[in-house]
């Protein structure tokens, strides 16, 4: 129904130009808005909000674990019972990284990350008028937000926040006792809420998204015509689709144990020498069913990135990404082998040795498709004439951070050698790294980069710069000296209770002041970004004959820059333009670059 | 008033950037009334360069100052293997690490657009696109198998011990109850059910089961040096990890379903003592107790899965012994049986109350 609405109203546009048939509200234009670029960029606000907030809570913590004999009073003043005296309490810490792990993985680098760019991008480079159905596209939207709602009325409760961590393993968050663990109060059924809105968001969306991409392509676009982005987007779709509804199976299962006194995941429970009434389940199954989504999710946040920074890359560079078919062939080795490592994070569990060392060999195979895309990044560069605007220092960074973070992966993805490392401050700083800050930098070279698509203006390049520096070194003073941790143990509060973990106070002061910087440092983006909405140096096109402006402000080959900067309802005024060849004719035919667009001249063949 | 005020300096700050910034970008824009990257890159494109320069001085430096500081040399058997792959792995990635950022920061510098050239279309090269798959997957095939080998060599069931030791640690908020066979080598039954556990029995033992009769609780890890001893980890409450990082130990406690692991220490307390004395971190005085660091070693047992608030304080001492320190160590422990077999009447009441009672009721409640 929706999208014979947008194609009718995008017919009204074909005919009468300047006339707007139907009137757009404040309230349908910004709030209810089912216009895909609205959305995407509804979403990317939303993602910058929880982003401070996931930010600000690591900050706290990090107060905590670089100076653990300190008090700090203004805590007090701010977070009250939570730093009496202050100093934050160990179940507030718990709280703390819970809700980071969770805001951070959830909220902002799947919703805000996929959420943006899936809705901004699908309909503009593959020459659609919006999504398939816009208005599931505006309900993935407001369950996105109303799952943010929820988590955020969580840290209000008198019990506070989840604080089980943010894998939500029972019995620790399995049982509705808050002696047991605080957070495990209302504060956990509000997290299972929370995530389940949330999941519902993911699938609205991903299945808008691949629906989008297979059926509604302008004349012309076959699938091997298709940009990277549009390939990791929708591949990225396609893994939350098969894997979130295990983890709301395994969410549902667990809230019936805690609320109808079920037994999926407890078995033999005895606290304080009394034996609770569960028998015959395994904690392990909800471990499972976790890492079913748990693993794939990492990938749902990097497979975006990946696209993103492809394709960025290929811009600023003047030069087509190096082996296309090899990059989207990769992208499908990423996704099928995603699904079968899981037990990986379970290695030390009880697991059957047996599917240690199988899960061993899958989870190392992966890297060879990840070794392809990154030696694909780099072949990219070689001889390129590249640019190095923020958006294309934030992709070189993309592939700096996904190359350190990615090989300590080769170590923990052995079963042997995970023994030692499982559970330690060595996973803290791979993982960080290589879906935390890559994914990051993958999404700030999108925002920097479509930034004039999404605004028609463009962001600050001296902030954005400074915006990347301030990043880049901070993150790797925070995360690489953290691989020395090795040994020990993630998620204490303090190490002072121990010989063998307690020498690194030094340490941990230094990466707590280097977190504080690269805190500071993403509020330099934040504020250029909300300047440049409103300040920032307006993109120029040139007049054409509709009366509408054009402008490719980075010399891009892609559809999206073949619509007006207005953006308009539909995207084109007139008829959806065809395509004729691949994205990367870059510096061929003697032109700097050919839109695709562009129909093949007279003898020259198609790109394959 | 000082936060407040920080946080005043701070919003200024940022206007000012805002400011500076603004009027860089208008003077950029001024020349050409085009933004002009040209001069950008040649900036960027150094201190990408200066960036890598000084990555890799920063990795060097952690190198130097925190490999020392480090969790030692494992001292079991298995753990100097895994160690050994560690290595290999480590520096194969370290290899990889190195080459493939040069390329990365250097081409950047390189090839960004100051330089004057023209871009090479150039979008694929089959031969070399096979060579990249090809060698990573024959690396990550080794790796693989030597994975595989050690790990499944510390899971080998049919290749253990007949005279291994067996000791019991079960996790609960948050402490550990270790327990111990006896001299029968056996440990009594545990039933769990209501009749069995209680405050007093919270493990569940079945007193009528005579294996249980010797079996003792203890406040440390005894292990002998060279004697494989067979863990059976279990949890009362939530999950808990059993984590002994000097023996490249570690296996999930999980309530309601056992676990296990078997290794064998290969250094006692004081061997490894005398090892770290010739290590010059080691040496050096620890302000917080006045002693250099090697005299204060111990091995520890730490708990590496969150289980609640007190997480990181589940700590308990590993002592690593000869054979014959061990069995003098276990002549001193009175079975738990002592304070909970019926009473007799014939029997001399001074010998049942007293001290070890209080002593085995306390390590049983673990208060």
């Amino acid at each position: 129904m929706q999208t014979a609405h947008t194609v009718e109203h995008a017919h009204a546009h074909d005919t009468h130009e300047e006339h707007h048939h139907h009137e757009e509200t404040f309230l349908t234009k910004y709030i209810f808005s089912q216009d895909h670029k609205m959305i995407g960029k509804q979403f990317l606000i939303t993602g910058i909000f929880w982003g401070i907030v996931g930010g600000l809570l690591s900050v706290l913590f990090r107060l905590q674990l670089g100076w653990p004999n300190e008090t700090f009073p203004f805590l007090e003043t701010f977070l009250g019972k939570w730093a009496e005296g202050g100093k934050i309490s160990n179940e507030f810490y718990y709280a703390l990284v819970t809700m980071h792990g969770t805001i951070l993985v959830f909220f902002v680098l799947t919703g805000g990350l996929s959420g943006t760019f899936a809705n901004l991008l699908i309909p503009y480079q593959i020459g659609a008028r919006d999504m398939a159905s816009p208005f599931i596209n505006m309900l993935s939207y407001w369950f996105f937000l109303a799952a943010g709602v929820v988590m955020l009325f969580s840290f209000f409760v008198q019990t506070g926040p989840a604080s089980g961590g943010w894998t939500a393993y029972p019995p620790l968050n399995g049982l509705r006792d808050t002696s047991v663990n605080l957070g495990s109060g209302i504060g956990f059924d509000l997290w299972i809420l929370g995530m389940s809105l949330f999941i519902v968001s993911a699938l609205l969306g991903g299945l808008n998204y691949v629906a989008t991409v297979l059926n509604m392509r302008t004349k012309g676009m076959t699938m091997m015509k298709l940009p990277l982005t549009v390939w990791a987007l929708m591949f990225t779709a396609v893994i939350g689709i098969l894997s979130f509804p295990a983890l709301l199976a395994g969410a549902v299962l667990l809230e019936f144990d805690r609320l109808l006194d079920t037994s999926f995941y407890l078995n033999n429970i005895i606290i304080n020498g009394q034996l609770l009434g569960y028998k015959g389940g395994s904690p392990i199954l909800f471990q499972h069913l976790f890492w079913f989504l748990g693993h794939p999710e990492v990938y749902i946040i990097i497979l975006p990135a990946m696209g993103l920074v492809s394709e960025v890359l290929s811009v600023h560079s003047r030069k087509p990404i190096f082996g296309y078919k090899a990059m989207v062939l990769s992208i499908i080795a990423i996704l099928v082998l995603s699904f079968i490592v899981w037990a990986h994070h379970m290695f030390v569990t009880g697991l059957n040795p047996n599917l240690g060392a199988i899960f061993t060999l899958f989870t190392l195979l992966i890297a060879i498709p990840s070794a392809i895309k990154v030696f694909n990044w780099i072949g990219t560069i070689w001889r390129g004439k590249v640019r190095l605007s923020s958006a294309a220092l934030f992709a070189i960074g993309f592939v700096s951070m996904f190359i350190t973070g990615g090989l300590t992966g080769i170590a923990l993805g052995n079963s042997a050698i995970d023994i030692q490392l499982h559970d330690t401050m060595f996973v803290v700083a791979h993982f960080h790294i290589v879906m935390g800050v890559a994914a990051f930098f993958g999404m700030f070279a999108g925002v920097y980069h479509w930034f004039p698509r999404m605004y028609g203006k463009y962001m600050n390049e001296t902030l954005g710069q400074i915006h990347f520096y301030i990043t880049l070194v901070g993150a790797y003073a925070i995360f690489f000296p953290m691989h020395f941790m090795t040994g020990l143990p993630r998620r204490y509060y303090t190490y002072a209770n121990f010989e063998t973990f307690n020498n690194f106070d030094s340490l941990a002061a230094f990466i707590s002041v280097a977190a504080i910087i690269v805190f500071l440092g993403q509020l330099v983006f934040v504020v250029n970004f909300f300047y440049s909405i409103f300040k920032g140096r307006e993109l120029k096109g040139e007049k054409k004959a509709d009366g509408y402006e054009y402008a490719n402000p980075w010399g891009s080959t892609t559809m999206e820059w073949t619509a007006p900067i207005d953006r308009l309802h539909g995207n084109w005024p007139n008829e959806i333009p065809a395509v004729h060849r691949w994205p990367y004719d870059f510096n061929v035919n003697g032109k700097e670059f050919i839109q695709q667009t562009e129909p093949l001249k007279p003898g020259e063949t198609e790109h394959s | 008033m000082v936060a407040f005020l920080s946080f005043v300096v701070i919003v200024l700050l940022f206007a000012v950037l805002v400011l500076i910034a603004r009027a860089n970008e208008l003077s950029l824009v001024l020349k050409t009334g085009k933004m002009d990257f040209t001069g950008q890159s040649r900036v960027n494109g150094y201190l990408l360069l200066g960036f890598l320069i000084v990555m890799f001085a920063g990795s060097a430096y952690s190198f130097k100052e925190l490999v020392p500081v480090m969790v030692p040399k494992a001292a079991s058997e298995h753990g100097v293997k895994t160690d050994q792959l560690f290595n290999i792995t480590m520096l194969i990635i370290g290899v990889v690490f190195f080459l493939t950022q040069v390329a990365l920061f250097y081409f950047a510098y390189r090839y960004n657009e100051s330089r004057g050239h023209e871009s090479y279309f150039y979008p694929h090269n089959n031969t070399l696109e096979v060579v990249w798959t090809v060698i990573p997957a024959v690396v990550l095939t080794g790796l693989i198998a030597m994975g595989m080998y050690e790990w499944m060599k510390i899971f080998n069931v049919e290749a253990r011990d007949k005279n291994m030791m067996v000791v019991e640690v079960t996790g609960k908020q948050f402490n550990w109850i270790i327990r111990y066979p006896g001299k029968d080598g056996k440990l009594g039954d545990r039933i769990i059910d209501a009749t069995h556990i209680s405050p007093t029995n919270e493990l569940g033992i079945n007193w009528e089961d005579a294996k249980s009769h010797d079996d003792f609780m203890a406040d440390k890890i005894y292990l002998v040096k060279n004697k494989p001893v067979l863990m059976k980890l279990g949890a009362q409450d939530v999950l808990h990890s059993f984590y002994l990082p000097h023996f490249r130990v570690k296996m999930d406690c999980v309530p309601g379903i056992p676990t296990e692991f078997y290794f064998t220490p290969t250094m006692t307390t004081k061997e490894m003592q005398d090892y770290l004395s010739t290590e010059p971190w080691w040496q050096t005085v620890n302000p917080e107790t006045g002693e250099q660091r090697w005299k204060t070693f111990k091995y520890e047992l730490a708990c590496a899965e969150l289980c609640g608030k007190s997480h990181y304080g589940m700590q308990k001492e590993v002592v690593v012994v000869s054979q014959a320190e061990y069995d003098a160590w276990v002549s001193q422990q009175a079975a738990a049986y002592e304070s909970v077999k019926p009473k007799t009447t014939d029997e001399p009441k001074a010998e049942v109350t007293g001290t070890t009672e209080t002593k085995v009721q306390a390590m049983l409640t673990n208060k």
